[in-house]
């Protein structure tokens, strides 16, 4: 009796030793994946001459760069952060709305050349993007949709993957419901808008979320359609072009970097379940 | 069959958009890049009409590329960043999820940190490591000094030795928490009782994970190993951020810019106006990735 307590609280000890290396591994490793944001923001508050030295000294206010990358007359931050909103937006609910539309069908419809056709739908998503860029510049160019927010987003609304993960979800949707919603009499778009849409908020959301961020990340095409003297710059093009040219101003180049990163962070910590969860499914079924 | 047929007309209206949309801009585009990959534009192309007025060329664009060594380089250059990044991308995200998986506190909290960079803007992203990697003031630099490491003259990023681990060293850490998740909803559909049995038997911890979990999770594994291909032959933006495809190496007297990954070179030759050439290449990385493709489907089969 004696012994297996010893065994037990030598056993316990090995436990406890072990968490403890764990929670160490874990949370250095952490402090390491967020550091290069941590510095961001350490170096937007700090002065021109103290980007490079290993002390805490803010600027005075240390909102300073903050402010002033709103105020660079010949650089319309504004501008860059409005478009970027503009293009994300659009791009986030015209996918969501098309891939919904057409996931709902893929779930629920049986219809001619369905196999076929979802078969070659994803197969081009081995397809790499970069693929693309010359022939959608052509065709972008040939519409004279050059600096357009057309341009920039409707090339890239046809998420196949947006339409998987709405078939996904919508399969879960009950067979009878649809059936009983036809007998009262509803009609086809009134089954999808008052009875589907509905019940799939939640992935609705997980999409919009997700295509939302490829267009605010969406950089090469925004690069490509865009000429440096056009209106219609977004975020990230509009900061590869500020380093081309003043590549020394790190405090306003990493304050200008904090207002792309923060609203995705903020977006993030309030709606994390919808992006976990929307890759997750897209990437685990089947 | 009339159900059907009524049906098939309802789905089509209500495919309509979405396969507007992905003929226009993703379907024709493949067969319109063959026909741009035959032509070239000459000194008669006028600026305003180019894509109408690029002159047939034949195979001209194809033979050039087999000659053109800084392509082959670009190539190599792409699989060595694969080679690199996709394992330790996995192996750091199946490492983390193991972790996180052992019933730690805190689970959700280191959970959205590991994931948070993931969703972040790549480019902005390696702009943020530039000035990390920063030769002899940067903040890598500093420490690798403290610990006694000398890190190259010019920075990581500005040697030809190190420039790309550099990269993969920053896309791994931002992407890792993409394979963490993944791992993780796998592992947690693992019953516990599977693990308990395999613990009555005397099965050890490593076992355990070798013989239970990594079975279950082979699927994800091979997930990643695609989709990372698929970024790997896409890399532009990483590159661009960083290191703009220098610096500068030497292979068999010849120069070429160390981290000029194939993506990044297609965009140099857009760039250039040199649209028929870059849809060759474009065509020579779309039968890399069927073969890829191809190797794959075979391997899962044979597993």
């Amino acid at each position: 009796m004696v012994n297996s307590t010893r065994v037990q609280q030598k056993y316990d000890l090995v436990q406890k030793v072990r968490r403890t290396l764990l929670y160490i591994i874990i949370t250095v490793f952490a402090f390491v994946v967020l550091f290069p944001f941590l510095w961001m923001v350490l170096v937007a508050m700090k002065e021109e001459g103290e980007v490079f030295k290993l002390s805490l000294k803010l600027a005075k206010p240390f909102y300073k760069n903050f402010v002033d990358v709103w105020k660079n007359p010949y650089y319309p931050f504004w501008r860059f952060f409005l478009n970027s909103v503009i293009v994300s937006v659009s791009g986030g609910v015209i996918t969501t709305f098309i891939c919904a539309l057409g996931g709902y069908v893929f779930a629920k419809k049986d219809f001619y050349f369905k196999e076929p056709l979802f078969w070659f739908l994803l197969s081009t998503m081995m397809i790499p993007g970069m693929m693309f860029l010359v022939p959608q510049f052509a065709i972008v160019t040939k519409l004279r949709w050059m600096n357009t927010y057309q341009g920039m987003v409707l090339p890239h609304v046809a998420s196949v993957f947006g339409l998987f993960l709405m078939r996904q979800y919508m399969q879960t949707i009950p067979d009878e419901i649809i059936e009983s919603a036809r007998i009262d009499g509803a009609s086809e778009l009134q089954i999808f808008f008052k009875l589907i849409v509905p019940l799939s908020v939640t992935v609705i959301t997980m999409l919009f979320l997700l295509s939302f961020l490829f267009h605010w990340s969406n950089f090469l095409w925004q690069l490509v359609v865009n000429t440096p003297e056009s209106g219609k710059l977004t975020l990230p093009v509009g900061l590869a072009l500020y380093r081309g040219q003043y590549e020394v101003f790190w405090t306003k180049l990493m304050a200008a970097s904090c207002y792309s990163i923060i609203p995705i962070v903020i977006i993030f910590l309030f709606a994390q379940k919808y992006f976990i969860q929307g890759l997750t499914i897209g990437a685990l079924k089947e | 069959m009339k159900r059907k047929l009524y049906d098939t007309i309802i789905a089509y209206l209500f495919l309509l958009p979405f396969l507007i949309f992905f003929f226009s801009f993703l379907a024709y585009p493949i067969v319109y890049s063959f026909y741009l990959s035959l032509r070239k534009v000459t000194i008669d192309t006028s600026f305003y009409n180019i894509f109408s007025e690029m002159r047939f060329c034949g195979l001209e664009n194809y033979i050039k590329l087999l000659k053109d060594t800084e392509f082959w380089f670009s190539l190599l250059t792409t699989f060595y960043y694969g080679l690199l990044s996709i394992p330790l991308g996995i192996f750091v995200s199946l490492l983390l999820a193991v972790i996180l998986n052992s019933k730690l506190k805190g689970f959700k909290i280191y959970r959205s940190a590991f994931f948070l960079p993931n969703v972040l803007d790549m480019l902005v992203v390696g702009i943020i490591w530039t000035l990390l990697y920063a030769p002899q003031y940067g903040i890598i630099t500093r420490i690798a000094d403290i610990i006694g490491i000398t890190l190259p003259q010019k920075g990581i990023l500005g040697d030809p030795k190190t420039a790309l681990l550099g990269v993969v060293v920053a896309c791994v850490l931002k992407n890792c928490g993409y394979g963490m998740i993944l791992f993780l909803a796998a592992m947690q559909n693992i019953p516990p009782s599977v693990y308990e049995a395999a613990e009555i038997d005397g099965v050890s911890e490593i076992q355990k994970h070798i013989y239970i979990t990594l079975p279950l999770i082979r699927p994800i594994i091979f997930f990643l190993i695609v989709t990372g291909t698929i970024g790997v032959l896409n890399s532009f933006t990483e590159i661009y951020a960083m290191t703009g495809g220098g610096p500068i190496t030497t292979l068999f007297g010849k120069t070429y810019k160390a981290t000029q990954v194939t993506g990044y070179y297609l965009f140099l030759q857009w760039d250039r106006m040199n649209y028929g050439y870059a849809a060759a290449i474009s065509y020579v990385l779309l039968i890399i990735t069927l073969i890829f493709s191809f190797v794959y489907s075979k391997l899962l089969k044979w597993k």
